[in-house]
C-alpha cells in the first residue's frame, strides 16, 4: 500500500507539473485583466511538440539529443524523492536532500552542455547565464535545506516531513522561517521566474532559460519543457513539505489519501497565487542585480544554519 | 481563556522570529517609507507582546503600557514622519551608501554578533537568550542605519530603531519600569522626533538638500 | 512646596513668554520673570541650606550635592540673562528668529535642568537630561545659518544617541537593584539605591556593564573623549550667551547624573572599576583637548575644547577620589563655569568688532577694545588656572589628592597638559592681542549689560581664588559626605 502511495505522489508530481504553469499564466493573465488562455494548454503544447519532428543543428553532435533526455530523467528522479501525501516517497530509501541537489545540478549540467552544442549565440550566452545563477543558487538551496535536516537531526526528506509533521503547527522557529525565505527565493532563481528570468519573454537578450532551448524542437524541446515545469511543481512539493507537511496520511486508508490530497492543493494553490502576484508586480531584474538578490538568499540561509546553533 | 492563554504563550514564542525578520528588511529596504512601515510593524510586533505579558500576569499596567506603545510608537511617531517625507518633497529612496544585498548582509553578521554577546548573559540571568538576542540585533540594526543611511530623515528613523531596541532589552529583562517613567521616556521620544522633523526641515531650506553626509562644514 | 514651585516656575514662564505676544516687551518680561526666578532659587537653597534634605512626593529631592550645582546655576543663569538682554539688541541682521523665543526657549532649558537637579527618581533624571538636549538644540541652531543648522542637527543625533545608551544603563542598574532585593517601586529611586547599594554587590557583572553604558551615555553630554564631537560645533555655532549656559552649566548637569551614578556603583561594587573608568575618560580628554587646542582657528571653539579639558580635570578629581578629590573635582566644576562664562562673553563683543571669530583675522584686539582685552586677559588666565582665580584652587586640590592617592603618573599628565594648554591659549590670545590694529579704537562701546555681567564673573572668582566664604566650604564638604 505504501509503494502505490509513493507511485501515486510520483505521478501527481510529474503529472500536474504543466497544469501548476497553466494556473500560473492564468492567474497572471487574471491579475493584469486579461482573459488568459485555458489552465489545460501546456498538456495541448506537450502533445503538440512529441507529434513534431525533432530538428537538430548540422554543427550538433548526437550529444545533443541525450542531453534532454538526461536532464528529464534527473528532473524526475529528484521528483521521486519528494513525499507529497504521506512521509515517505519512491526513491525515499537511497537519497536525501544532498541527492537532489546533486540531482538538480546534473540536468542543469546536461543542459548547459547541450545547449552549447547546439552552436547558436544565444545558446552560449544562456548557458553563462544559467551557470552563474545555479552557482550562487547553490548555496542557499543547500544551507537552507541543511539547516532544516539539523533541527530535525536527520537528512532524508522524509525523515524531516516527519519530524516537522509532528510539531504543533503553531510554533514557528526562526530556523524555519529564515530557511523558508531562503528556499522561496532559490525556487524563483531556479526555475527562472520573474524577478530573476521572464518565461514569456521573446527578446534573446533577456532570456536565461529560453535562451539555452532555442536551437530544440519537438519531442526534445517537449521534454525539457516538461522538466522544467517537474521542476517548478518538485520545488513547490519540497517546500510544502518540508515547511507545512500538516494533514498528510499516516496509515494507508482512501480517505486518509484523500484528506492529504485535499489538504494539500490549497497549499499549492497558494505559492501559485504568490508566484502569479509576484510576477506581475515586479519587473525583471537586470544581470548584475541578480547576484545580489541570491547573496539576500545566501544572507538568510546562512542564518538560518546559524540559528541552528542558538536554539537548542 | 484557554485560548487567549494559548495566543499570549505563542506569541511570545514566536515574536522573535518576527522581530528579525524586520530587522532585515528594514536593512535591504529600497524607500524611505517601507522603512516607516517597518519601524511601525516592529512597535505593533513590541505591543504585542507586551499584551501578552500583561495577559499572562494579569498586570494593569502593562496594557496601559502596550496602549501607549500603540498610540506613541504605532500611530503618533509613524505619521508624524509620514507627514514630514511628504512635506518634505524629496526623493523617496534611502541614499543608502551600502547596497541592498550588503545592508542585508551586514545585518545577518550583526544578529550573529548580538547572539554572540548576549549568551552569557542571558545564562547568567536565566533569561531567553532569543529575545535578548532580538533587543541586541535591533540596537546594532539602528546604529547601522544611522551610519549607512545618508538622508537625515533616515538617521532618525535609524535613531528610533535604537531607542525601540532599548525599549525591547528593557521589556525582556525587567518586565517594564514603573508607568510614570514610561510615559516619560514615550513623551519625550515623541517631542525628540517632532523637534527632529523641524530640523529636517531646516536643513532642507538651508541646504536645499537632507543629504547628511554633504553637511562637514565643521570639522577639527 | 518651594520645590514644587521653583520647578513649575521656569516652565510657567516660558509658556507666558510664548503667549503674550506685545512686541518689544519680551526683553522687560524676560528680565522680570528672571529675577523672580533668581529670587526663588535663592529661597530655595536657603531653605536647602538651614534643612539639609528637602524631600517632596516621590520625585522631588533636594540635598547638598543638589544645592551647590543649584546656586551655580542660579548665578549663571542671572549673568547670562542679563546678557542676553544686550546681546539680542545687537545681533547682525538677517540672521534669527524672534527674542521672545529666544526668552522661552531659555526658560525652558532652565526647567529641563532644574528637573535634573530635584529629581529624586533616576529615570526622572533620565527624562531631565534627555529634555535638555531638546531644549537646547533649537537655541544652539538659533541663528539658521549653516554652521548653526549643521551643528544643532549633530547635536541633537550625538546626544540622543548617547542618552539612549545611558537609558540602557540605567535599566540595567534597575535590573540590578531588583534582583537585590528593593521593591520596583523603589528600584530607581536614588535613596533608596544608595541605601540598598552594599546588597547589590553579588551582581556585579550586571553593575559594571550598568556603569560602562551610564559612563558613556552621560559622557557624551558632558563631552568626554571620543564622545565629543558634536561639542565644539554646538558650542561654536550657538549664540554666546547660550554657548555660555552650555558649557557652564549643561555640562555640570550632566556630569551631576553621573555623580549620582558613581555614587551608588562606588557603593555597591567598590570604587575600582569606576573610578579607572573615569580616570580613563578624563586623561583622554585632557590629552585630546589640549592638543587640539593648539590647532585651533575659531576663537569659540578653542573655548569649546578647553571646556572639555576641564571636564576632563573635574572626572579625573571625581576618579582620584577621596574627600580631597571629591572637593576639589565640585569646586573645579563651579569655579569653571565662571570663567567659561566670562570667557564666552568677550567672544560676543569680539564677533561685533571685528565680524569674524578667526583668530589669525584678529590683530590688534588691545588697541581696538582695551576693556575687553582685559576681560579676556584675566579669563585667560583664569582658565588655564594661575592664581589669584578660583580654577587654581580647585586644580590644586585634584594635584593634591593625586599625589596623595600615589597616582603620580596622573599627576604628571595633569602637569603637563595644563602646562600645553597654556602655551595653547597663551599663543592664541597673543596673536588677537598684539599686533597692529585694522580698526579705529573702540568702534563698539560696551553695553551695561555686558559690564554686569563680566564683572559679576571676574569677581566671583577672583574672590573664590583669594579666600572661599566659610558658607561655600560647608556645602561643599556636605556634597562631598553626600556622595561618600
Amino acid at each position: 500500500m505504501s509503494t502505490t502511495i509513493d507511485v501515486l505522489q510520483f505521478l501527481i508530481i510529474v503529472g500536474i507539473a504543466p497544469l501548476i504553469r497553466g494556473v500560473i499564466s492564468r492567474v497572471k493573465a487574471r491579475i493584469q485583466n486579461r482573459r488568459g488562455a485555458s489552465i489545460f494548454r501546456p498538456y495541448a503544447d506537450l502533445w503538440k511538440l512529441f507529434h513534431k519532428e525533432d530538428l537538430i543543428p548540422s554543427t550538433a553532435s548526437p550529444f545533443f539529443r541525450v542531453c534532454p533526455m538526461i536532464l528529464f530523467a534527473a528532473t524526475i528522479a529528484g521528483a521521486a524523492l519528494v513525499p507529497v501525501l504521506h512521509a515517505s516517497s519512491l526513491l525515499g530509501n537511497r537519497g536525501d536532500i544532498i541527492l537532489l541537489a546533486y540531482l538538480f545540478a546534473l540536468g542543469r549540467f546536461f543542459l548547459v552542455l547541450g545547449s552549447q552544442d547546439g552552436g547558436s549565440a544565444f545558446g552560449g550566452m544562456g548557458a553563462g547565464r544559467e551557470a552563474l545563477v545555479s552557482t550562487l543558487a547553490e548555496a542557499p538551496l543547500l544551507f537552507g535545506l541543511i539547516a532544516v535536516a539539523v533541527t530535525a537531526h536527520t537528512t532524508s526528506i522524509a525523515g524531516i516531513v516527519g519530524w516537522t509533521a509532528a510539531r504543533h503547527p503553531l510554533e514557528l522557529s526562526s530556523v524555519h522561517a529564515f530557511a523558508f525565505a531562503a528556499l522561496v527565493l532559490v525556487t524563483i532563481a531556479e526555475t527562472g521566474r520573474v524577478p530573476v528570468d521572464n518565461p514569456t519573454t521573446h527578446l534573446e537578450l533577456t532570456m536565461i532559460h529560453e535562451a539555452m532551448v532555442l536551437e530544440y524542437s519537438g519531442p526534445s524541446l517537449a521534454l525539457i519543457e516538461w522538466a522544467s515545469a517537474t521542476k517548478l511543481s518538485l520545488m513547490f512539493a519540497l517546500i510544502i513539505s518540508l515547511f507545512a507537511p500538516w494533514g498528510i496520511v499516516t496509515g494507508g486508508s482512501v480517505l486518509g489519501i484523500a484528506i492529504a490530497l485535499a489538504a494539500y492543493l490549497p497549499k499549492i494553490g497558494l505559492l501559485v497565487v504568490f508566484v502569479a502576484a509576484l510576477e506581475s508586480s515586479m519587473a525583471k531584474l537586470r544581470m548584475y542585480l541578480v547576484p545580489e538578490f541570491l547573496g539576500i538568499a545566501s544572507a538568510l540561509s546562512v542564518l538560518a544554519v546559524v540559528f541552528t546553533v542558538f536554539k537548542r | 481563556m484557554d485560548l487567549f492563554q494559548l495566543a499570549a504563550a505563542k506569541t511570545l514564542a514566536t515574536s522573535a522570529v518576527f522581530l528579525f525578520i524586520t530587522v532585515l528588511m528594514i536593512a535591504a529596504a529600497k524607500r524611505t517609507a517601507t522603512c516607516i512601515t517597518l519601524f511601525a510593524a516592529q512597535c505593533a510586533i513590541i505591543a504585542a507582546q507586551i499584551i501578552a505579558l500583561a495577559f499572562l500576569h494579569h498586570s494593569v499596567e502593562a496594557f496601559v503600557v502596550a496602549a501607549m506603545v500603540l498610540l506613541v510608537k504605532v500611530i503618533a511617531i509613524p505619521s508624524a514622519l509620514v507627514r514630514i517625507t511628504r512635506r518634505l518633497k524629496v526623493s523617496p529612496t534611502v541614499s543608502a551608501s551600502t547596497s541592498p544585498g550588503l545592508s542585508l548582509f551586514i545585518v545577518a553578521v550583526l544578529i550573529l554578533l548580538a547572539f554572540i554577546v548576549v549568551q552569557p548573559y542571558a545564562r547568567a540571568f536565566a533569561l531567553d537568550s532569543e529575545m535578548l538576542a532580538a533587543a541586541t540585533a535591533i540596537v546594532l540594526t539602528g546604529g547601522f542605519l544611522m551610519v549607512s543611511r545618508r538622508k537625515a530623515l533616515m538617521q532618525v528613523i535609524g535613531l528610533l530603531v535604537l531607542e525601540n531596541g532599548i525599549f525591547l532589552a528593557a521589556l525582556t529583562t525587567t518586565f517594564g519600569m514603573p508607568l510614570v517613567i514610561e510615559m516619560g521616556i514615550f513623551f519625550d521620544l515623541l517631542m525628540c522626533v517632532l523637534l527632529m522633523g523641524v530640523f529636517v526641515f531646516r536643513i532642507r531650506e538651508t541646504f536645499e538638500h537632507v543629504d547628511v553626509s554633504r553637511l562637514r562644514r565643521l570639522r577639527g | 512646596m518651594i520645590l514644587w514651585l521653583t520647578l513649575a516656575f521656569p516652565l510657567a514662564a516660558a509658556i507666558f513668554l510664548l503667549a503674550f505676544r506685545r512686541p518689544g516687551t519680551a526683553s522687560t518680561f524676560a528680565l522680570t520673570l528672571g529675577a523672580a526666578q533668581v529670587l526663588l532659587l535663592a529661597a530655595c537653597a536657603w531653605q536647602i541650606h538651614s534643612e539639609g534634605v528637602l524631600q517632596q512626593g516621590q520625585y522631588l529631592r533636594a540635598d547638598n550635592l543638589t544645592l551647590l550645582f543649584l546656586a551655580n546655576l542660579t548665578i549663571i543663569f542671572a549673568v547670562v540673562l542679563v546678557y542676553s538682554v544686550g546681546y539680542l539688541r545687537h545681533v547682525p541682521s538677517g540672521r534669527f528668529s524672534s527674542p521672545r523665543w529666544f526668552y522661552a526657549l531659555l526658560f525652558l532649558f532652565v526647567f529641563t535642568m532644574l528637573a535634573a537637579y530635584l529629581s529624586a527618581n533616576l529615570g526622572v533624571l533620565w527624562i531631565a537630561i534627555e529634555a535638555t538636549t531638546l531644549a537646547s538644540a533649537l537655541l544652539v541652531g538659533f541663528y539658521n545659518t549653516k554652521g548653526a543648522i549643521e551643528a544643532g542637527w549633530k547635536y541633537l543625533i550625538v546626544c540622543t544617541v548617547g542618552i539612549a545608551f545611558a537609558l540602557f544603563g540605567t535599566i540595567a542598574l534597575y535590573l540590578a537593584a531588583v534582583r537585590g532585593g528593593v521593591p520596583q517601586a523603589q528600584a530607581l529611586d536614588w535613596t533608596a539605591l544608595m541605601a540598598a547599594a552594599p546588597g547589590m554587590g553579588a551582581a556585579h557583572d550586571l553593575l559594571k556593564l550598568a556603569f560602562v553604558f551610564i559612563a558613556v551615555g552621560y559622557g557624551t553630554k558632558i563631552g568626554f573623549v571620543p564622545m565629543h564631537s558634536w561639542l565644539p560645533d554646538a558650542h561654536a555655532e550657538a549664540p554666546a550667551p547660550i554657548s555660555a549656559m552650555l558649557s557652564a552649566v549643561l555640562l555640570n548637569c550632566a556630569m551631576y547624573a553621573l555623580l549620582r551614578f558613581d555614587a551608588i556603583t562606588s557603593h555597591a561594587i567598590g570604587t575600582t572599576f569606576s573610578h579607572t573608568l573615569l580616570i580613563a575618560f578624563g586623561c583622554l580628554s585632557l590629552v585630546v583637548a589640549v592638543f587640539l587646542m593648539i590647532v585651533q582657528r575659531d576663537l569659540k571653539r578653542l573655548l569649546a575644547y578647553s571646556s572639555i579639558e576641564h571636564m576632563g580635570i573635574v572626572a579625573l578629581g571625581v576618579g582620584i577620589g577621596g574627600p580631597l578629590g571629591l572637593f576639589g573635582a565640585l569646586l573645579h566644576s563651579f569655579n569653571h563655569s565662571l570663567a567659561k562664562t566670562l570667557l564666552f562673553f568677550t567672544t560676543g563683543k569680539v564677533r561685533d568688532t571685528f565680524d569674524t571669530l578667526r583668530m589669525d583675522r584678529i590683530h590688534g584686539m588691545a588697541r581696538v577694545l582695551p576693556y575687553t582685552s582685559s576681560v579676556l586677559i584675566a579669563g585667560g588666565v583664569a582658565i588655564v588656572g594661575l592664581p589669584p582665580f578660583g580654577l587654581f584652587v580647585s586644580e590644586f586640590s585634584i594635584l593634591m589628592a593625586a599625589f596623595g592617592g600615589s597616582h603620580y603618573i596622573i599627576a604628571t599628565f595633569m602637569l603637563i597638559a595644563f602646562s600645553i594648554g597654556f602655551g595653547a591659549l597663551l599663543f592664541h590670545f597673543q596673536r588677537m592681542l598684539g599686533g597692529e590694529p585694522q580698526l579705529p579704537r573702540s568702534r563698539v562701546k560696551l553695553l551695561p549689560t555686558e559690564i554686569v555681567g563680566m564683572c559679576t564673573c571676574g569677581a566671583c572668582l577672583l574672590f573664590l581664588g583669594v579666600h572661599i566664604p566659610g558658607v561655600l566650604i560647608s556645602v561643599l564638604n556636605s556634597a562631598v559626605a553626600v556622595l561618600q
